[in-house]
């Protein structure tokens, strides 16, 4: 704040204030001219209404003199006056480190623990799969749904069961949250033609027992062994290295019927899992792991 | 003292004087609090890494303004521990001066966007406009479908790039004529999500992020 507007500002809180201190000291000792009748002479509406002179009420007196001695206070102790400080040198952003220190203070152990074991381990500690949880509820739930199961519109998969596209490890599961993923499935439309995209989805269909065309799918086989089998291998089961989902199990990321299969060919897919080093940090970012952990290896029972 | 009064009884009993002396301490409060930051408002420079808005933004944030998100979703993140471990670092001034009208905000009923950017993927935030339900089960969000079918007409765009220019915005000619070409065959959709995409990421203030990772 400049030293013009500093001075305006204290310039205008002294106006204001002297001026309400004022009436208040004054108006209170001030003889009033009073009528023998007990009012001021001053008349409304023909001398209907009439104006009494009265004492003011003593708590009235009392809740302004003490409404004067917080506005002083204050402006001694926080900023307000111009560009004085305050005697108490407070700032929000002063006030955020400290909650912010405190806070790291109170979690301190808890991290410091949480640093000593793995993923797998963490996740039978109730503290981190708790504070793990309310971060994925919070963050990752937009996409996998509260109950991690999930959403195939988006291709978000389902992190409860035991089917894992990048691998279902600890450290697998933090560098999936800490970097992301890209999952890219290339378009094949125009390459195999309709008829070719149409076969090969009832080989894939075929691949999981799935109700298929028998002839179709005999008719791709050649294509999926040359083409497709590059990632998601000759037997189909996928290869986590590079995300390639297993095609032999009842698991889909985007929905497993025939046209749904023949869209993915088609069209190819793109899915992607954000990077969240930079918003939830390393430490945080493990608890989440360890919740996706446990939660992945929860008796069914209880998973629902 | 009895004089003093005599000029209280004047003011009291004459309601167009009592009106303005009252309007004159009414002010007071205003003009010490709202004209010096009114007036110092131009020494508020952009963040470093603060650009003005592409073309595609540009028509995302009018979508953005024009659909009323303002309504429900702040981009402020106050200064307070809980505000910034949510959603990141505290929101400054000077990331929002190319912001006509500023979107802060004052009412939460859905959750604050000013770093939603890349928080969710592209795909997520088109399906979650055109239906809400569909990834977040409970959201009262209203769907916006219609942005799917609406084409941006580039030179009401590029108009308004000349208007915010003349406001003081640094946008070249060139960038000006460049951008037909970056809004085509785009629809206010893409728009919506380019500007989402870009809250916080483009802006964020580069010198205190590091609170943002500390912010646990």
């Amino acid at each position: 704040m400049s030293m013009f507007w500093s001075a305006w500002v204290m310039f205008l809180v002294v106006l204001n204030m002297g001026i309400t201190l004022f009436l208040f000291l004054w108006g209170t000792r001030v003889k009033i001219p009073t009528l023998p009748d007990g009012t001021s002479g001053h008349v409304w509406a023909h001398g209907v209404l009439r104006e009494g002179v009265r004492k003011l009420p003593r708590w009235w007196f009392v809740m302004s003199a003490c409404m004067f001695a917080a506005g002083f206070t204050y402006l001694a102790l926080y900023p307000g006056f111009g560009r004085f400080k305050g005697l108490l040198g407070w700032t929000a952003h002063g006030e955020l480190a400290r909650d912010t220190a405190a806070n790291q203070v109170q979690l301190a152990d808890l991290m410091q623990r949480f640093k000593l074991y793995t993923v797998e381990q963490l996740a039978h500690d109730p503290q981190a799969v708790q504070l793990g949880g309310r971060l994925f509820e919070d963050n990752c739930s937009a996409c996998h749904g509260r109950q991690a199961h999930g959403n195939p519109l988006l291709g978000a998969p389902n992190l409860s069961d035991a089917d894992w596209l990048y691998g279902g490890d600890g450290n697998t599961i933090l560098a999936s949250i800490l970097d992301g993923r890209h999952g890219t499935m290339p378009p094949f439309g125009e390459a195999f033609g309709e008829a070719g995209v149409a076969n090969l989805a009832n080989y894939v269909l075929s691949l999981s027992g799935a109700p298929h065309d028998a002839a179709k799918a005999a008719a791709a086989q050649p294509i999926f062994t040359t083409v497709c089998a590059a990632c998601h291998g000759a037997d189909g089961k996928g290869n986590q290295a590079v995300g390639a989902p297993n095609l032999t199990d009842h698991i889909w990321l985007y929905g497993g019927d025939l046209a749904t299969v023949e869209e993915t060919i088609r069209h190819g897919r793109g899915g992607q899992m954000p990077a969240w080093r930079a918003r939830l940090g390393e430490d945080d970012a493990r608890t989440v792991a360890a919740w996706v952990y446990a939660n992945a290896h929860r008796a069914p029972a209880t998973s629902q | 003292m009895a004089g003093g009064y005599k000029y209280f009884e004047a003011i009291e009993k004459h309601a167009g004087k009592l009106g303005i002396l009252i309007a004159i301490m009414v002010s007071l409060g205003g003009l010490a609090e709202i004209t010096p930051l009114f007036m110092e408002a131009h020494k508020v420079h952009p963040a470093e890494g603060v650009k003005p808005y592409d073309p595609l933004r540009l028509a995302g944030k009018d979508i953005y303004v024009r659909e009323g998100c303002y309504l429900c979703h702040s981009q402020m993140i106050r200064a307070l521990r809980f505000e910034t471990q949510r959603y990141g670092h505290y929101s400054v001034a000077s990331e929002s001066v190319y912001d006509r009208p500023f979107q802060w905000g004052s009412k939460r009923t859905g959750p604050d966007l000013a770093r939603v950017g890349g928080k969710y993927s592209d795909t997520w935030q088109r399906l979650h406009l055109m239906d809400p339900r569909a990834v977040a089960p409970d959201s009262n969000m209203p769907a916006f479908p219609w942005l799917a079918r609406e084409t941006i007409d580039a030179a009401d765009i590029q108009a308004r790039m000349r208007t915010l220019r003349r406001l003081g915005d640094p946008y070249s000619d060139a960038e000006i004529a460049a951008a037909p070409e970056a809004l085509k065959g785009k629809t206010a959709m893409d728009a919506l999500i380019a500007y989402l995409q870009g809250l916080g990421v483009d802006n964020e203030p580069h010198a205190p992020a590091t609170a943002q990772a500390g912010a646990r």
